[in-house]
């Protein structure tokens, strides 16, 4: 990880309205060298907070509603300390992409060199996208868990009804599975609707 | 309909198209619920957008295929002003009007005015803030907030301001704020009022914070305001695909004539996925029966979204001419009137208009400019071609 020339820090401001994404971002912006200002999670506020704190650079949230008050302080606040312009003047469009792609927007005072703010855009990116990966694998987790659970059930109507072992309510259920060209977890809620219903017409 | 077997084949027919949570984005929800992409062989996912400079960035790296966009933004984006800069075009315009401008309660009922039975004087309500205004002092300032600074709703903000008589480089604070902010700061006494599009005046009026002062037809008959935008490069590439998308969101702009199609598209918009909203505050402006305050009774309005009348899908240059002005003076840069012409040509793209109405048999405008402030009710641009009102507020005739 590059980090930043010690002296001459780039002082950062985010903007994000997940907590413990932005706790992560922060750290590893620390980590790597930056001073991170402020971390505010919606810009209510945020013309203040620019004002007390001047940043060089400030990360929002692409899927932040704040992004238009953002962008509009250049232009509409004309007492608005800090002129702020999105690191994607610089003509590196697979660059933007990827930001965009990692879910977050940069903005930075004009005349500052955006090379110098790219390993601060970096280190979000990858704290970004990290943040994503975490919350997919909870969602595999869940499913699998759902999964599991479902498959447990239907053999357990299976045993009761048919009156078979659970070796041979499992094995059904692969069969049908298999004759039927679908997952294990769809014939299972095909099974528990079917039996669950003729439970209820007994 | 055209038989969409003489068109060209589309490049892709996997689209994405970016829109926002507001009631002009009826064609684009029309067009995908009523089955029409599928006819041109598209298949078309709706994306909701939280905000116009999300939709602008989706769009400009190719995250998006296309977009209803701001009419400013075209322009704007093209020439870089305050964000991400992507060559951006237009060839169909998705409607005029459909903003308001609605302020607080309090600020209302501090003017002592009573409301008619009919709309309200948009010109008298102006100049009583203003002298309102003069009364409380030299330095007094009005705050208000549009949704984007080149926007419509900033533009059409100070016309109505400067109508009566109030100076928006002196006496306004302009704030931008999300739409869902806009009621809250309302009712916090944050802000004086705002100008933004539908449901988000009626949603003020009906929790009875605001009150509604100025429909945008009102202060410009039919002025541009939102437009289905690319970036040039994806023109370029899918030409076949573009003309495609333009056609069937012209004939979702076509249906939107119909009531009963308004009332129909309302239902569908208020779902989770669309706007998320009772349909009760998405009628009023598409059936044109509004309500200007919470203890009145609705009244009829004019032209308050106009989607297809009156060559409302033409994307005139005289308009974007109009737009880079503001946004020049806006932005405090001078910008040259070659530059002006070169930018509205490259944005606005009449032709794609005309080629796809060609397709659809319908007639469209042999010119790209048209003359502003001249008319106070439908008048014909040339035969065949007849044009809605265009007056402006305040200035010669006044604009109601």
């Amino acid at each position: 990880m590059k980090t930043a020339p010690k002296s001459n820090t780039v002082r950062v401001m985010l903007v994000d309205d997940h907590p413990s994404r932005a706790q992560l971002v922060e750290e590893n912006l620390k980590a790597a060298g930056f001073e991170v200002l402020s971390v505010i999670s919606s810009a209510t506020g945020l013309l203040y907070q620019i004002e007390q704190h001047r940043p060089d650079v400030v990360l929002i949230d692409l899927q932040s509603p704040d992004r238009d008050v953002l962008e509009s302080l250049a232009i509409v606040n004309s007492h608005s300390p800090t002129a702020m312009v999105m690191f994607a003047e610089e003509d590196d469009p697979d660059y933007i992409r990827q930001a965009v792609n990692a879910g977050i927007s940069t903005y930075l005072t004009e005349g500052m060199n955006p090379e110098k703010v790219r390993p601060v855009i970096e280190v979000a990116m990858a704290q970004f996208r990290n943040f994503q990966g975490l919350r997919e694998e909870l969602n595999t987790a869940r499913t699998q868990l759902e999964d599991r659970t479902l498959i447990e059930k239907a053999k357990g109507l299976l045993m009761l009804q048919k009156r078979i072992t659970e070796n041979e309510a499992h094995q059904l259920l692969t069969k049908l599975a298999m004759n039927n060209n679908q997952r294990l977890r769809d014939v299972a809620q095909t099974v528990i609707a079917t039996l669950s219903s003729l439970e209820i017409r007994k | 309909m055209p038989d969409s077997m003489r068109l060209p084949p589309a490049e892709i027919s996997q689209l994405s198209l970016g829109y926002m949570r507001l009631t002009d984005a009826a064609p684009l929800i029309l067009a995908k619920e009523f089955g029409i992409f599928e006819r041109y062989d598209l298949d078309v996912t709706l994306k909701r957008e939280v905000s116009w400079a999300n939709l602008r960035d989706k769009l400009v790296v190719g995250e998006l295929d296309a977009a209803q966009l701001l009419a400013p933004l075209p322009m704007t984006t093209t020439f870089g002003a305050g964000g991400i800069r992507g060559n951006l075009l237009t060839g169909l315009s998705l409607g005029l009007n459909g903003n308001a401008i609605t302020i607080s309660t309090n600020l209302w009922e501090s003017l002592g005015l009573r409301y008619p039975d009919s709309q309200p004087n948009a010109l008298e309500i102006a100049k009583n803030l203003a002298k309102k205004l003069n009364d409380r002092g030299e330095n007094e300032r009005l705050t208000f907030a549009t949704v984007h600074a080149f926007s419509m709703h900033t533009f059409l903000l100070k016309m109505w301001l400067q109508a009566g008589g109030i100076d928006p480089d002196k006496q306004l604070r302009l704030l931008i704020l999300p739409p869902e902010q806009m009621c809250d700061s309302l009712a916090r006494g944050i802000i004086d009022g705002y100008c933004v599009g539908e449901p988000w005046n009626t949603v003020a009026v009906e929790q009875g914070i605001g009150t509604v002062v100025a429909t945008g037809y009102q202060i410009w008959n039919n002025a541009p305001e939102k437009v289905l935008g690319v970036t040039e490069h994806w023109h370029d590439t899918h030409p076949a695909t573009h003309l495609r998308l333009r056609l069937a969101a012209m004939e979702a702009c076509k249906k939107m004539t119909s009531p009963e199609t308004r009332q129909s598209i309302a239902e569908i918009m208020s779902l989770p996925q669309y706007l998320n909203l009772p349909s009760k505050l998405i009628l009023p402006s598409l059936t044109g029966n509004f309500r200007f305050s919470k203890n009145e009774s609705p009244v009829n309005v004019t032209g308050f979204h106009v989607f297809w009348d009156n060559q409302a899908g033409f994307p005139w240059r005289s308009h974007a001419q109009w737009i880079v002005k503001q946004s020049s003076a806006l932005l405090g840069k001078e910008i040259s009137e070659d530059d002006t012409i070169a930018l509205v040509q490259q944005s606005y793209r009449t032709n794609l208009y005309r080629d796809a109405a060609r397709h659809m048999s319908e007639p469209s405008p042999s010119q790209d400019y048209k003359e502003e402030n001249r008319h106070a009710s439908e008048w014909n641009l040339e035969p065949g071609i007849q044009l809605g009102a265009d007056l402006m507020i305040g200035e010669k005739e006044s604009g109601d």
